[in-house]
This record gives structure tokens, sequence and C-alpha cells, in this order.
């Protein structure tokens, strides 16, 4: 029997209460997604457990897991508080007809147990369901070519969420015999009585209010603009606090100020329950809105990080793919009078035989060449510019004609440039290009050719190499080398992997005991195309999932906590809408008011999110556009779409258990 | 002249097999238009549910309800909410306005819902408040007013719209004294002045006394009917509380 209740009363909330049992479900499904991260395809692309990219996203989305659970723990007890006010006549009822406060309890208990079975097994069921979408996603995103599809499944996830979500469970249910056994039951066969308070405020000074908070939002969007996203001073946390005041009295005024407006506008104030929705949206704005800021911050985060997170992952795929023209480079730094440096011999002492592993391969050198100084302005001084590291036309023409560019030409005492991807030297260098003067090379009077010029990528790997000038061969005969460099492609079809590992371990022991080093120390270093790859896609996995991860969690709990609000004055304005019923306002009326409240509700933080976070992506995009372009189009399309789905089906549900209130069931 | 509402054998049980309540049994009534009908019982005698049944928010077992000669009983959801709105209006004991509006604004809904165009509002919200004596409260909310004028302006919102009927259910139950009579004196007027048919129901002797007829229920039947004709309202409070002593101990609740 007593069993038979709590199901009962579990049946029943389920269709009650949808919105809390959206939030469980969310929650468990969202929370299993990304802890069942690392059996994902792209996970084992990665390497696995074993890799050092993988561990990182692991690690941090476990650091992240605690901030998340604490977040739904505390989502879920509003949640649970809400439902347990809903149901105070009911538990009073209990009480009265002389069941014990200690069985009460265990009813509530054995709810709380068959609703948190109840939604971890479907937040599972559809987190797993889930995942096999985002294995394929995530596939797609990173250009893996997925062979086969397989089932992606984690019981190491599963256990986890059913762990954390438990004790979230313990607490709640912990939470509801504490307010069982305080409460009194006067107050809770009353509770439906309790009075609210109705403060109305004056009309007038909203208008003001308004005024001011629209022109703080101003004053904070232009200092945005001006300043751009990311100067951490005394000014940017003046802007945050300016623009967080401004929406603040932007959702305190905004009711009062659409009442004013409206007013004037009697045709519109006087049509149909127009002026009931207007009265009932500025009744209880006192209460509403410092969380209608709070969730409006709340949606900024979540679409920002999203938005961010999603265009930032394109920057880094457009720039990986220049970064790595070859499949493998080598390098080496001779110190000054060393041994020339033999690099395909060591090599190939090492277990890397470059001449049988790669298809084509070459072998180039820079050098140092010194010339008359030229002078240019830096930082507001003169500085002279008297050396530059060269590269052989020959060279130069050989590299890229491997990479299937087009070769460059020079006359016999001409000069041209390669672009390096070291910006520092930039400034003086485009100095230089742009002067165009002639250069004297030991002896020899160069002059620059225009056309040879190219920003071609002359080896594979993240660190960076300076400008250089391209000289004809005979300029660089006899001169010591500064670097000597392998580069190299593998044949089609080779196993890239196991190639990168033989060559990572000749790389261990590159350099025989007998080199003669000279004065000086030297250096080496490799990289290969799949290892460029690799490091940029683990950053990109990370920024992306870790972005979308907080972004969705921001959402979900604006818009529960939204939602629950919602319902908890549609149960206030059950008995406004039996009036309207009696004065013969129509049904399909009535629910048109409910959800023209709702909407406001919804839609009102939402539009002044979006507000803020386009102009926050534009202050961004200033600032990143510097490394690269946060391709805005795209990731606000995906954002959009993704934001309209969880809130969407927050908002439909609590249409739903809005009308089913006021309805009186 | 046609009857502005006819009640005929009307009947309404509550409960099912073996246990089943006769809420009104066999009722029949007759208001012409410009009558001020009473209807008094005891508490249980079914004077609330054949109200409620009169105002579509309850339908009956049996029997048929005509307003103006339209049987009201085979009306579908819709054209309830549209009779309701058009033809009847409403005042009850909660007085029932809405506390976010104003007083005006209280009045006004009653117009806005019946898509009245928005020049004629403020003239005419202006008006009825003027008959009803609270024109000069009507910037107030509901809890700044006091009982006696919610009871009013609860009373304008449901002239403004020209009903065919007004229903009041125990219009007086929660004023005090003063505030009644001043609210009964204002139906008086209302019913005298512009004609409007009202049909209130009261357990209250005082508050029927103000009435032209009364109908007396008891268990769900009607048990007898008292006209004013050219009494005062002194002398009709006294057969009124003559009737209601017939009625016996069942009225334990009257004085």
């Amino acid at each position: 029997m007593f069993s038979k209740l709590a199901v009962k009363n579990v049946v029943r909330s389920v269709r009650d209460y949808s919105v809390y049992f959206i939030t469980l479900l969310f929650g468990v499904c969202v929370f299993y997604v990304f802890n069942s991260m690392e059996s994902q395809t792209v996970m084992g692309y990665l390497g696995g457990g074993t890799s050092p990219y993988v561990q990182t996203i692991l690690m941090l989305i476990d650091v992240i897991s605690v901030f998340v659970s604490v977040v739904l723990a505390f989502l879920i007890l509003y949640a649970n508080t809400f439902m347990i006010r809903r149901r105070k006549r009911e538990l009073g009822t209990y009480l009265l007809l002389g069941m014990e406060r200690g069985k009460v309890s265990i009813l509530l208990f054995l709810e709380t147990l068959c609703i948190g079975l109840l939604a971890l097994a479907a937040g599972l069921l559809l987190g797993v369901f889930l995942s096999q979408f985002i294995s394929v996603f995530t596939a797609g995103l990173f250009s893996i070519h997925m062979t086969e599809w397989h089932f992606v499944f984690s019981p190491k996830a599963v256990g986890k969420t059913c762990l954390y979500f438990g004790v979230i469970f313990v607490l709640v249910m912990m939470f509801n015999s504490l307010s069982v056994s305080r409460c009194r039951l006067l107050d809770l066969m009353q509770a439906e009585r309790s009075n609210q308070d109705l403060k109305l405020k004056s009309v007038g000074a909203s208008v003001v209010m308004f005024l001011v908070g629209v022109a703080l939002l101003i004053i904070a969007y232009a200092m945005l603009l001006q300043r751009g996203l990311f100067r951490v001073d005394g000014l940017f946390w003046l802007m945050l606090g300016l623009g967080s005041l401004g929406t603040l009295l932007f959702f305190r005024s905004l009711s009062g100020f659409l009442l004013r407006v409206c007013q004037r506008n009697k045709k519109l104030y006087y049509r149909g329950l127009n002026m009931f929705i207007l009265r009932q949206f500025n009744s209880k704005i006192n209460t509403t809105y410092v969380s209608m800021t709070v969730i409006c911050l709340m949606l900024l985060l979540a679409i920002g990080i999203t938005a961010t997170s999603l265009g930032l992952n394109n920057t880094v795929e457009g720039l990986s793919s220049g970064k790595s023209p070859y499949d493998v480079s080598v390098y080496f730094w001779p110190s000054e009078g060393g041994a020339p440096a033999e690099l395909e011999q060591w090599l190939a002492a090492g277990g890397f035989d470059p001449e049988e592993e790669l298809e084509e391969r070459m072998v180039y050198e820079t050098a140092q060449v010194e010339f008359e100084p030229v002078r240019y302005e830096l930082g507001g001084r003169e500085v002279p510019l008297s050396s530059l590291s060269a590269l052989s036309l020959s060279d130069c023409n050989a590299l890229l004609a491997l990479q299937g560019l087009p070769p460059l030409e020079l006359g016999e005492d001409e000069y041209g440039l390669l672009w390096g991807t070291y910006e520092a030297d930039y400034s003086l260098v485009k100095a230089l290009w742009e002067d165009q003067p002639t250069l004297s090379v030991a002896g020899t009077t160069l002059t620059p050719q225009p056309g040879a010029e190219t920003s071609a990528i002359i080896r594979t790997g993240t660190s960076r190499y300076e400008s250089m000038l391209i000289l004809p061969d005979q300029f660089l005969e006899g001169r010591p080398a500064d670097s000597v460099v392998l580069v190299g492609n593998y044949p089609a079809g080779a196993d890239v992997q196991a190639a990168d590992a033989r060559l990572e371990e000749a790389m261990h022991s590159l350099v025989p005991r007998d080199y003669e080093s000279g004065d000086g120390g030297y250096g080496y270093g490799w990289d290969t195309r799949l290892g460029v790859y690799m490091d940029t896609m683990g950053s990109k996995i990370l920024v992306l999932f870790i972005g979308i991860y907080l972004g969705i969690i921001f959402l979900l709990t604006s818009a529960a906590v939204l939602a629950l609000q919602q319902l908890s004055q549609a149960a206030d304005n059950a008995g406004r809408y039996r009036i309207l019923a009696r004065l013969g306002v129509e049904e399909s009326m009535r629910d048109r008011s409910i959800y023209v409240q709702i909407f406001l509700y919804f839609f009102l933080p939402l539009a002044l999110a979006v507000v803020h976070s386009i102009v926050g992506m534009t202050a961004a995009n200033a600032a990143i556009a510097e490394v690269g372009h946060v391709d805005s189009v795209s990731s606000s399309v995906a954002t959009a779409a993704f934001i309209l789905v969880v809130y969407g089906a927050y908002f439909l549900a609590t249409c739903a258990g809005s009308r089913r209130i006021v309805r009186g069931r | 002249m046609d009857a502005i509402l006819t009640v005929e054998h009307l009947q309404k049980y509550y409960g099912s097999r073996g246990s089943v309540t006769r809420a009104i049994d066999d009722v029949n009534l007759r208001v012409e238009p410009g009558e001020f009908v009473g209807i008094m019982g005891a508490s249980g005698s079914g004077k609330t549910t054949l109200l409620n049944c009169i105002s579509t928010i309850d339908a009956p077992t049996s029997g048929r309800i005509f307003v103006e000669g339209r049987d009201i009983t085979t009306l579908k959801s819709r054209e309830l909410s549209r009779f309701r709105r058009e033809r009847l209006g409403f005042v009850f004991q909660d007085c029932n306005l809405l506390d976010t509006l104003t007083a005006f604004e209280n009045i006004a809904l009653a117009l806005t819902i019946l898509k009245t165009p928005a020049g004629e509002i403020e003239g005419r919200v202006q008006k009825t408040a003027g008959l009803l004596g609270i024109a000069d409260c009507l910037n107030k909310y509901p809890y700044q007013l006091s009982g006696g004028q919610r009871q009013r302006t609860a009373a304008a919102r449901a002239i403004i719209t020209d009903p065919a009927l007004v229903l009041a259910d125990e219009p007086t139950g929660a004023l005090d004294s003063k505030s009644a009579r001043l609210l009964l004196e204002r139906f008086e007027a209302l019913n005298e002045a512009r004609g409007t048919t009202i049909l209130m129901v009261t357990h209250d002797a005082f508050t029927a006394s103000y009435c032209r007829r009364i109908l007396f229920l008891r268990d769900g039947k009607s048990f007898t009917e008292l006209v004013r004709g050219n009494d005062s309202r002194k002398a009709f409070f006294g057969k009124i509380i003559e009737v209601v002593t017939l009625l016996g101990g069942a009225c334990d609740d009257v004085l």
C-alpha cells in the first residue's frame, strides 16, 4: 500500500512536474556524454588513454565535472524545493490523517528514489544514444574518416554518473526529510492561502530607470568595442560592473516602461487581454528582475562560451593546415666552426633511412649573410639592419616544387624574400621590402627583384623561423650553415604512425659521439605532419568539448530556473485566470495570455543576452583577428540551433505545465 | 413581454448510483425584464448550485434554462464563454477583482474582452463608476480600496456591458452593514433607473429585503415565493423573517 502510494505519486510527478524531470534527465544525459569522452572514436584516433592530449582532456573534464555536479546539485535542490512547496497541502493531508512524520519522510524518500532511478535510467539511455551522434559529429569535425561505425559505450562513465547523481539524490532525500520534520501542520494546510505581497511601484520612476539602464549599457558597449575584450585592468572591471548594473536596471524597469508606453497607445492597451498581461508582467517584476538579470548573464556566458569555442575550433583548424607542408622535417643547428652535419647518414644509422622511408626528400641549408647596414625606424628609433638568414635560389625552388608551387625567378645580381613565420621581425623586414634598397653582399651590389617573394612554409612544425633573403646560389657557397633541414614525404600508403615511431627512435641518438661540435653547442629537433596535426587537434577538442560542456550546463541551469519560477507563478495566477474564465474569456484567449507571459520571461533575457554577445563577439573578434578569425557565422548558427533546442524544450514544458496548473488540471 | 430567464424542471444530481444527492430537484423559475429577484435558503439548499447552473459554470443534469429565449444548456464551450461575457454580469461574495489591475482597468476589462473600440472605453467606465459612486477611486488598486468599494467596483464591472441579467452570489457576505446597505441601495437604484435585471442569491434576510420578489429553496426544491408588492422594506423584511422561521431549524444561521 505504502509503495503503491509512492509509485502513484511518482507517475503523477512525472506528468505534473515535467520540468523537474526534464532537468534531471538533461543533467544525467549531459553528464554521461561528457564523461564518456574517453571511449569516443576521436580519442582512439588521438592515441587512446595513453596519449598526453587525451589525458589532459579527460583530466580537465574530470575537474569540470565536479564543478558541474555542484551546479546541478543546487539546481536539483531548487527544483525539489519548488515541488515540495507545491505539494505542501498534500503532505499536510497525510499528516492530518495521522501518518507519522517518519512515514511521510519515507514516502518522500521512496518517491525520490523512484524518480531518481527513472531519471537516471532515462538520462543514461538518452546519453548513450546521443554519444553515438556526437561520435559521428566529432569524427566529421576532425576530418577523421570512419571506416566502420561502432557502438560507443563507456561503463566507467555510467558508474561515475550513477555515483555523482546518487550523492545528489541522497542530498535531496535528506533535504526532504528535514523539511517534513521541521514544518508545522498549520503552515502546510494553509500553504495555498499564504498571501503574496503585492508591491506596485510607481510607473513613472521606471521610465527614468529604464533610460539610465540603457545609457549604462551603451557606455559599457562603447568601452568594450573601443578597448577590446582582453585588456584586463581597472577599467575592464568598471565596464563589467556598468554592463551588469545596466542589465539589472533594464530588467527592473522594463515592465514599467512597456506598461507606460502601451498605456499611451489606447488601441493597443485596451485590446483583448493586453492590459491584463502587461499588469501581470509588471506586478511580478519585483520578485523576478534579479533572477532575470542573473539568467541573462548566464545565458550570455553560455552563448559566449559555445560560440567562441566553436569558432576558435575553426580558427585552429585553419592554422594547422598551413603549418605542415611536408610529412617530416628534421632540423639541426650546428655550432659555429663545427663539422658539417650529415643528417641523412645519421638518421640511417639510427634506423630511419631517409632513402628508403621517404619518397621525396631534400636537405637544405640556410646561412647568415652580412651586408652594409640599412636603417629603418622601429618604435620611434632608427634601427640598423645588417644581416639576415639566407636561402639559395635552387634550394628555395626545390622546396616550392615539393609543394607543387611555381619556382621563383632571380637574376644574377638580384635578391628575393621568403617571409618567415616569426612575426617579431616582420616590421623591420617589411620596411626593408617596401623600401627595396640595394644590398651590398660580399662586395657585390644586389638589387631587389619584387617578383621573387614567397610566403610558402618551408618546414613542418609549430616552431617559428625568421624571414630570409633568397640569393643566387654562388653567394651561399662556402658559408657556414646556421641550420640544416631535411624535409620529405612518405610514399603513398605508408604506415605513417610506424614510420614516425622509427623516426622518433632515430632522433633519440641522432648526433654521433665523434661529431666535432666546435666551440659552442648545437641543437636539433624534428616535427611530423601527424604530430602537428595531433597537437592542434588535441587543443581543438579541448577547447570545443570544455566550451560546449560548460555552455550546455549554464544554459540548462538558466532555462530550468526560469521554468520553475514561471510554474510557481502559474500557481499564483490560477485564481486570476478563474476570474477571467467567469467573466467569459475564452480558453484560447486565456492560454494565449499564459503563453505571452511565459514568452516574455523566456525571450527578454535571451534577447538581451544575444545583444550582449554580439557586441562581445565583435570585440573578441577584433582581438582574435590577430591570430586568426573566429568564424562567427557558422558558429553562431550552431549555437543558435543548440540554444533553441534546449531553451525551446523548457519553454514548451513550461507552457504545458502552466496551462495545466492554471486550468486546475 | 418575453421573460429574460426561464428555468424549467431543472435538476442537478451529484454522486453516482447508490448515493445520489439531489442538489436541485425540479425547480422552476421565471424572471421578467427589469425584475430584482432574490433566492434564499439555508446552506445546502441548492441556491448556489442553481446560480452556477444559470451562470453556465455548472451543467444541469436535466431540465432547461432559457435566457432571452435561448436554451443555454445546449451551448458548446466556446459559445458559453461568449454568452457569459455578452449577456451576463457577475458579482461574487469575494468580489473577484484582479489584484494586479486598478479599479478602472478591472471595469474596463469587461469591455476589452468584448472587443469594444478603445475610444469608447474611458467614457463608459467613468459613467458606470459615477452610477456606483466610485468615480474618485478609479486609479487605486483593489488592495487600496475598502471592501464596499471593491464590491461596487465588481458591480460596475458586471453592469458595464449592459448584460441581460446580473447574477449576484452573496454580494454582501463579506461586507459590514454600512457598506452592505450602500451596495444594496445602488443595486436598487440600478434596477429602478436602468431597468437592470438582477438575480441575487443570499441567506441574509436584510439583504433579501431589497429585492422585489424572493424565491425560497429548501433541500433543492422551491419552498415558497414572496412578492414585495407595495410593502415598505421594513414590512417585507418582517415577512421574510416569518418564512425563514417557517423553513425551520435548518436555517439556524439566520439572525
